[in-house]
């Protein structure tokens, strides 16, 4: 599967990975902005905006957006994240002119008074259908917690207020500032006629205005210990959520971090899962490493009776500082191992997976991994790894901590 | 597009269903055993569920935790489901896998061992899923939109009810299994990068002396209430409704389907732009089917805030009301390149190839190729479609809410 990269005069990086034999093409622009990029008046503007970018552009009504992808029968969807924000389709290979000319047309919205109203409305639903479902909001306080006064801390979607007080010319400034060619990233997997898309960025996104790179780094805190609540009477179950620090994008830990937590965590066969899922004692326990360009997390999931979540954290930490006593065995190391090499060969074999991967690394650090490379790094890794990794950002360390669920404040 | 199909039947009835899918690296499988809950029988609801679980808790010479560890040494990604008709341990590998994990699937489908001292936790396991549900409003207002529209068991969750579940016993799943985990009926489907004569033998090899006796037949009952509200702590109000549709193995439930996906199946369907695009009642809402083997339901979903709520399910009606003869000719075009495309992507994986020839075969006694389906796709008109509807419009509504408030459902709709 060639890597092709070529860069616009104005900024903007075109990348794709060619697999001439799959049967679609997927193609999506990464901008590299999110919910860390905002200030307490823009809070949630990231996420508002994906949507409002589907609402249309001067000579493209909303409407005719949506008509038109599905009527070249596309798979196609955004999301936006702390840190990026991504528009993708997936389509059969002879659409890919018509879907990259849509996308690139989109990504210069017309962002009217009357559709930012409206649209509004559909984002304030969103959040209270978030804060509804479990685990009720407890993973973003948690991670608000932990991250105190860095921009990490914000969540995704704002706040109800902050959301309403948004003005329209606030998010168009926004969008002027952040969705320039220099920060954004048109990527493309699976049958990927490559010169075809240089061309088509050239000529839709070639006048696109160079803004001032922005700093997006900032020192994180020392993670503080934290423990809050959030009361739901009626909640059937509560759910915790545990957050301590590990390592981030620029750190090759990040690897053996990730199978460290597939060891120790993962949905199936992992420490947590033989001690509190098999036994019916929790619904879910569950440990994941995540990353950011200045910042990694451990995040811990729990959801059980809200009598048992006390003595159930204590055990899950008395797991951990066995782990991290050097108590990973060569069995569970390469049974965790083969698992996640299996998950890179076959997700590494649909082009929509793969469009994830090559354009969020792309956007996030300039490299181009393969799925062979990224098998390599797996079969790499030792146990003596897994072990650095829990030694280095002991899971039983300093932590914050939020609770969701019917016990009284 | 090349496609390669196979289908053989051993003598003990069991159906074996293959696909190879050029240019992949992995294989899927899946075991689909009739074992499902509608069987579960009056007071026993869950059972299905349990004993599923029960069978992967020691199975041959290996003990649950030896399963588990058997097959994701092998980097087989294993999960396992009771559905109202089935229950499926399935697994997706690097193809060189297969002949490793093939002997394990063996064992939890014909050995399990149903140890007694797990059954209290596999029980709370099950318990422990439920609650979890109570917790989930939008899971929540499917099972009772299920549970009222179709007759009952079809419509029964087959994860059960915590009073059943409580009180189910170790007998009860070893009879189960030996009733229903049974070779005629059982469908194994691979699909990927397979070597079918391979593949054919060894599972001759470790199925082919599985014999058991007759299959007991589902009695099926009455339906539920067709109005129904569930009172639920939450900001927003959920709102599903429901009226019946031609099954699958129907010719017609190509037409069927293809007004639901007008009606609310994209971002250009009426439901999509008149309750969120032009009014932004809510985030969520959209129509679907949902298709047992003798019947399906046409179904519509929405979640919004209480106060918005009666107004999003005025629209949804209204919109419900409007379908037949309306339907133009670019709305079918769009439907068809949406299905088209979509079926043509299904051949980049395994996992999904495997699942869509069970439930053909489940559904329809045959596989239907590509070329047959694109073909069927390529025969819906705006004609045919509003044929289907004036022979049978929307009518006859189920309706179930689930927040703080009671919703008025117009009498014309739910009489």
């Amino acid at each position: 599967m060639p890597f092709l990269h070529e860069r616009l005069d104005n900024g903007l990086d075109v990348v794709a990975e060619t697999s001439p034999a799959a049967l679609s093409t997927s193609v999506g622009f990464f901008v590299k902005t999110g919910s860390r990029d905002e200030t307490d008046a823009l809070w949630g503007t990231s996420h508002f905006l994906e949507h409002m970018v589907f609402k249309g552009t001067p000579d493209l009504p909303g409407d005719e957006i949506n008509r038109r992808l599905d009527r070249m029968g596309a798979s196609a969807n955004a999301f936006t994240s702390e840190e990026d924000t991504v528009y993708y389709a997936i389509v059969l290979p002879e659409q890919q002119p018509e879907a990259v000319e849509l996308l690139a047309r989109m990504m210069r919205p017309a962002l009217r008074d009357e559709d930012f109203a409206t649209e509004k409305l559909v984002i304030l639903e969103e959040i209270r259908m978030y804060d509804d479902q479990p685990p009720f909001g407890a993973d973003e306080r948690c991670r608000a917690a932990f991250f105190g006064g860095h921009p990490l801390a914000r969540s995704v979607l704002g706040t109800v207020e902050s959301i309403q007080a948004l003005p329209v010319e606030a998010m168009r400034d926004y969008h002027r500032r952040r969705y320039a060619p220099g920060n954004m990233v048109l990527a493309a997997t699976g049958a990927v006629d490559f010169p075809a898309l240089v061309a088509a960025a050239r000529r839709l996104c070639g006048d696109w205005e160079p803004q001032p790179a922005a700093e997006r780094l900032e020192p994180v805190p020392a993670a503080a210990a934290s423990r809050d609540l959030v009361v739901r009477p009626t909640a059937a179950l509560e759910y915790a959520v545990r957050m301590s620090a590990g390592p981030d994008e620029r750190s090759a830990d990040r690897f053996a971090a990730k199978l460290l937590a597939t060891v120790l965590g993962d949905s199936s066969g992992s420490r947590l899962y033989w001690a509190f899922v098999d036994s019916g004692v929790a619904e879910q326990a569950s440990l994941h490493h995540h990353e950011f360009l200045d910042a990694g997390l451990f995040v811990t999931q729990l959801s059980c009776d809200a009598d048992d979540t006390d003595s159930l954290l204590d055990r899950i930490l008395e797991i951990y500082g066995d782990a991290a006593a050097g108590g990973i065995t060569a069995a569970e190391f390469a049974q965790a191992r083969n698992k996640v090499a299996s998950r890179v060969v076959l997700s590494g074999e649909r082009p929509r997976r793969r469009l994830f991967e090559v354009g969020g690394e792309w956007a996030h650090a300039q490299v181009y991994r393969s799925v062979a490379d990224a098998l390599r790094i797996v079969e790499s890794l030792t146990r003596d790894d897994l072990h650095r990794v829990a030694a280095t950002w002991p899971l039983t360390g300093p932590a914050a901590t939020v609770l969701a669920g019917p016990r009284p404040a | 597009m090349k496609q390669t199909l196979f289908s053989a039947t051993l003598d003990n009835g069991i159906t074996l269903l293959g696909e190879e899918l050029p240019g992949v690296e992995s294989v899927a499988i899946a075991f689909h055993a009739p074992a499902g809950a509608v069987h579960d029988g009056q007071g026993r609801s869950g059972l299905a569920t349990l004993s599923g679980e029960m069978c992967l808790r020691g199975a041959g010479g290996r003990t649950g935790r030896q399963i588990v560890e058997a097959l994701e040494a092998a980097g087989v990604q294993w999960s396992q489901a009771v559905s109202s008709s089935h229950a499926s341990f399935s697994g997706a590998m690097v193809a060189r896998q297969l002949p490793e994990a093939l002997p394990v699937y063996a064992d939890i489908v014909r050995r399990p061992r149903l140890p007694e001292d797990q059954l209290e936790a596999a029980r709370q396991m099950v318990l422990q899923n439920l609650a979890g549900i109570e917790d989930d409003p939008g899971h929540r207002v499917m099972t009772a939109l299920r549970e009222m529209h179709f007759p009952a068991p079809w419509g029964t969750p087959s994860e059960g009810l915590t009073a059943d579940v409580e009180r189910l016993d170790g007998a009860a799943v070893r009879d189960f299994i030996a009733a229903h985990v049974r070779p005629a009926g059982t469908i194994i489907a691979v699909a990927g990068r397979i070597d079918w004569d391979d593949f054919v033998h060894r599972i001759e090899a470790l199925f082919g002396d599985w014999r058991a006796g007759d299959a007991e037949a589902v009695t099926t009952g009455p339906r539920g209430p067709r109005l129904r509200h569930v009172p639920h702590d939450s900001q927003q109000t959920h709102v599903a409704l429901a009226w019946s549709a031609p099954p699958y193995r129907s010719d017609e439930s190509y037409e069927a389907t293809a007004a639901l996906a007008i009606l609310g199946g994209g971002s250009s369907s009426r439901l999509f732009t008149e309750v969120r695009e032009r009014r932004g009642l809510c985030y969520s809402v959209s129509s679907g089917y949902q298709t047992h083997r003798d019947f399906a339901m046409a179904l519509g979903y929405a979640g919004t805030t209480a106060a918005r709520a009666q107004e999003t399910l005025d629209v949804m009606l209204a919109e419900i009301d409007r379908l037949p003869g309306t339907i133009t000719a670019d709305e079918v075009e769009r439907v068809k390149a949406r299905a088209k495309s979509g079926l043509v992507m299904q051949q980049e994986s395994s996992a999904a190839r495997a699942g869509a020839i069970a439930r053909q075969w489940y559904h329809l006694g045959h596989v239907r190729t590509l070329a047959e389906e694109l073909a069927r796709y390529d025969r819906l008109t705006v004609d045919s479609i509003e044929a289907w509807l004036a022979a049978g419009p929307p009518r006859d509504l189920t309706v179930v809410s689930l927040g703080r408030e009671p919703l008025e459902v117009p009498r014309a709709l739910s009489a």
